[in-house]
């Protein structure tokens, strides 16, 4: 017998139901029975400002394994600066009427990093100080995708920051304008981060129940914020990720790095967005992060084909090999060209395949 | 494993209490000393952790139930006598453990023979990501499915053939025989079960060392968690059985007080049996909590996590079941084996719960240091759960649950 059979005959007993009743942890959300309708947009182009989070694996696990492992606070490793980079990414949204709109996903870490992809790689840094760019939204409190906040509040105090409410003390206090110390293994503090420009605008703290209690947050017509509460690496929690419904081609999802799952997210899309229509994907797909493999990789690749993305944008977490392997067995990955070469520095696990969107790259749905 | 403790009377409950908060206390500070994230020596990586503690019980359970040493754990013991042979039974588990782990399968097997059981042979034989930090991980993976088929086979080997075929021959002869016997059928499981996990963690997977893993169809997964929560499964009834039914029904196919061949099969088949039938519910209860899985998905929609979350949910209820026996003396005693047998059963997977609820609450964020939710990859509860049974079981077998049971009856 199929699995699925099996399981569509065990939900037919209705024995199931009866017996998780007592342990209260039914997920309401995953039996919405009504559709959310977040509208539509004519297209979006993604512009990849910097992936490279950190420029040398072996350092940053190493910093890692040296402060204990994957479930150590992050703000108790004293990482090594010099190998810190960044995730900002720059989304321009075409609506179906009117002007299109920019917005930013992420804010980096290393501000040095952050000051040159926004001032010399990109026009990020013009967009937020003339406040054309007035929306941020934060994928999760990483250090990698936050701790350079410092280098967008500079240039935007006011700007309007969308960030999971999961956050620790630490988080909000680094937004406040605080700086975070921790201690090496010989007892000396290092300032890990620092912020002298506290955040003055809407700061809009996500939950997964949405703005309406419908699980969502409504940038704009056919743009959608979700907040996905799930436990991850360095004891953080929480994902925002980003929904686009474009015209005629389907749902398109923008992520940081994507730790619920891309499958889980087409699959919430799959039970909860009105005229579902799988599309595409861009960001972190958190499968490879170290450019390992376990044969739970080999399961996303052969899911990623069944649930018919069409174009599938990919880099940061995501890992190299996995890219290769996925493109190879016949998954839709967008590929990227040597413009990270011109970049001042380059990530150690670039590759000539090309499966990651890098630095400088550009995607369009 | 008899019900009746021997040599005490009437059982204080307030000691069983104080004994497993004491207990919970020691597990606290292992804990912290070992694992916990802002701990001393943080080996929850998660998988070096999860395999030392697993390595540590199998060391316990191969002492125990596999060489039979000490005999006759339920006789309680004068306190002088219990301390000397549990200290001595915690160094012989510890150096079992050292021995195999770190000689057996680093320096000798890994080295010599499979390389995935040693990082310094994966890293040596290079490639992608074989560096120290993932080769201790992929060869702590290995090491764990090995343990994990050998608790297996060691525990259903006591339950059902017990002695047999070595009844009329020495305790040595009999443990030693077991041995061999355990060891023989956990490489078989091992490598039909996990090896072709194993062969697949590699970015160039192994394919002529390792079949594709036969259960993908069924399971909508490639990992060998199907395997482990599978088994993890069946030894939930295989404790079950032990402690609250007495070792019914397989105990009625003895002969003469003996096991035999019989016994022995009725017992495995049956166990796993049960355990494929435990499976079906949690998939179904899973199902029901969480919606159906699909191949790929991550967190609580992949599939491979469902399976050993199963094996999760196992480890706490076997957990609970341990701590019935030993510090609440399996109550209740009185009543007809059925009744009992029920009655202890329906406590067992209330505690359990009562466990799972501690493990998932914001308790556990405090005292054990994991982050709060379901399903992160690094957060594997069983090496908690593994590492509180090798500590009660320790104090059970080699100290003759001592202090709880004296030779004096001051406990009664």
């Amino acid at each position: 017998m199929k699995r699925r059979e099996f399981l569509k005959g065990m939900a037919a007993t209705g024995a199931a139901a009866s017996m998780t009743g007592g342990l209260g942890v039914i997920s309401k959300s995953a039996h919405a029975a009504d559709k959310v309708d977040f509208g539509q947009v004519k297209g979006l182009e993604v512009e990849v400002l910097s992936e490279t989070s950190w420029f040398d694996n072996d350092i940053f696990k190493k910093n890692l394994m040296d402060y204990g492992g994957a479930m150590t606070n992050q703000y108790t490793i004293p990482w090594d600066w010099n190998n810190a980079g960044g995730y900002m990414t720059k989304i321009t949204v075409y609506p179906l009427e009117g002007d299109p709109k920019i917005l930013l996903m992420d804010t980096g870490w290393n501000n040095e990093w952050v000051d040159y992809i926004y001032d010399e790689k990109s026009d990020m840094g013009k967009l937020l100080t003339s406040g054309k760019v007035d929306t941020m939204i934060l994928s999760h409190w990483h250090l990698d995708h936050y701790w350079g906040v410092e280098s967008t509040l500079k240039r935007s105090p006011k700007i309007t920051m969308y960030a999971p409410k999961t956050y620790f003390e630490e988080d909000m206090k680094l937004l406040k304008g605080g700086q975070n110390v921790a201690k090496t293994k010989d007892g000396k503090e290092v300032v890990i981060n620092k912020n002298g420009t506290p955040h003055q605008g809407k700061l809009v703290l996500t939950d997964p129940k949405g703005e309406k209690g419908d699980t969502i947050y409504r940038l704009m017509p056919g743009v959608a914020v979700k907040m996905y509460d799930v436990p991850i690496l360095l004891r953080v929690r929480g994902e925002n990720v980003l929904y686009f419904n474009v015209k005629d081609k389907g749902i398109v999802t923008v992520t940081g790095c994507c730790h619920p799952g891309i499958l889980t997210l087409n699959a919430w899309a799959r039970r909860n967005v009105k005229d579902y229509k799988p599309y595409g994907c861009y960001g972190g797909l958190h499968i490879t992060l170290f450019e390992t493999w376990d044969p739970k990789f080999d399961d996303i690749i052969k899911g990623v084909k069944a649930f018919q993305l069409k174009k599938v944008g990919c880099n940061h977490c995501t890992g190299w090999i996995w890219g290769e392997k996925a493109s190879a067995a016949g998954v839709p990955i967008v590929k990227g060209t040597d413009k990270y070469k011109s970049y001042k520095r380059t990530s150690t696990v670039a590759k000539a395949s090309n499966v990651f969107l890098t630095n400088g790259d550009t995607v369009v749905f | 494993m008899s019900n009746s403790p021997t040599g005490v009377g009437k059982f204080n409950y307030l000691y069983g209490l104080i004994n497993l908060a004491v207990v919970f206390g020691i597990v606290w500070v292992l804990w912290f000393i070992f694992m916990h994230a802002d701990g001393v020596m943080k080996l929850y990586t998660p998988m070096y952790g999860f395999s030392l503690v697993a390595m540590l019980l199998a060391s316990v359970i191969l002492l125990g139930k596999v060489l039979g040493w000490p005999s006759d754990p339920e006789r309680a013991l004068p306190a002088g006598k219990a301390i000397g042979q549990g200290i001595l039974g915690v160094v012989l588990s510890l150096a079992i453990m050292y021995v195999v782990y770190y000689l057996g399968f680093w320096l000798f097997i890994g080295k010599l023979g499979v390389a995935y059981f040693s990082p310094k042979a994966l890293v040596a034989g290079g490639g992608t990501g074989a560096e120290p930090w993932n080769a201790r991980e992929w060869s702590s993976t290995a090491i764990l499915y090995f343990s994990t088929a050998f608790l297996w086979w060691a525990l259903v080997w006591d339950l059902g053939f017990g002695r047999w075929p070595w009844q009329n021959d020495s305790r040595w002869v009999t443990g030693w025989s077991r041995l061999f016997a355990v060891s023989i059928f956990s490489i078989i499981t091992f490598a039909v079960l996990f090896h072709p996990h194993v062969c697949l963690i590699f970015p160039e997977a192994q394919k002529m060392a390792g079949a594709k893993p036969w259960w993908e169809g069924w399971a909508s997964t490639t990992s060998a968690f199907f395997g482990l929560g599978m088994v993890l499964c069946t030894l939930f009834w295989v404790v079950y059985s032990d402690l609250f039914w007495e070792g019914r029904p397989w105990k009625w196919l003895e002969r003469g007080g003996e096991s035999n061949l019989a016994k022995g099969v009725v017992t495995f088949l049956g166990t796993l049996l049960l355990g494929l039938l435990l499976v079906y519910v949690l998939t179904a209860i899973f199902n029901a909590i969480w919606m159906e899985p699909y191949q790929g998905g991550q967190y609580t929609d992949g599939p491979d996590w469902r399976f050993i979350h199963m094996g999760e949910v196992s480890g706490f209820c076997v957990l609970f079941a341990f701590i019935w026996k030993y510090y609440f003396n399996n109550w209740p005693n009185g009543l007809p084996l059925l009744v009992r047998a029920i009655i202890r059963s329906i406590i067992g997977v209330a505690g359990g719960m009562l466990i799972y609820w501690f493990y998932y609450s914001p308790l556990a964020v405090v005292v054990l240091g994991k982050v709060p939710g379901w399903g992160q990859p690094s957060d594997q509860p069983l090496v908690w759960t593994l590492l509180f049974l090798g500590v009660l079981l320790m104090q059970a077998q080699f100290f003759h649950d001592w202090p709880l049971r004296r030779a004096s009856g001051q406990g009664d």
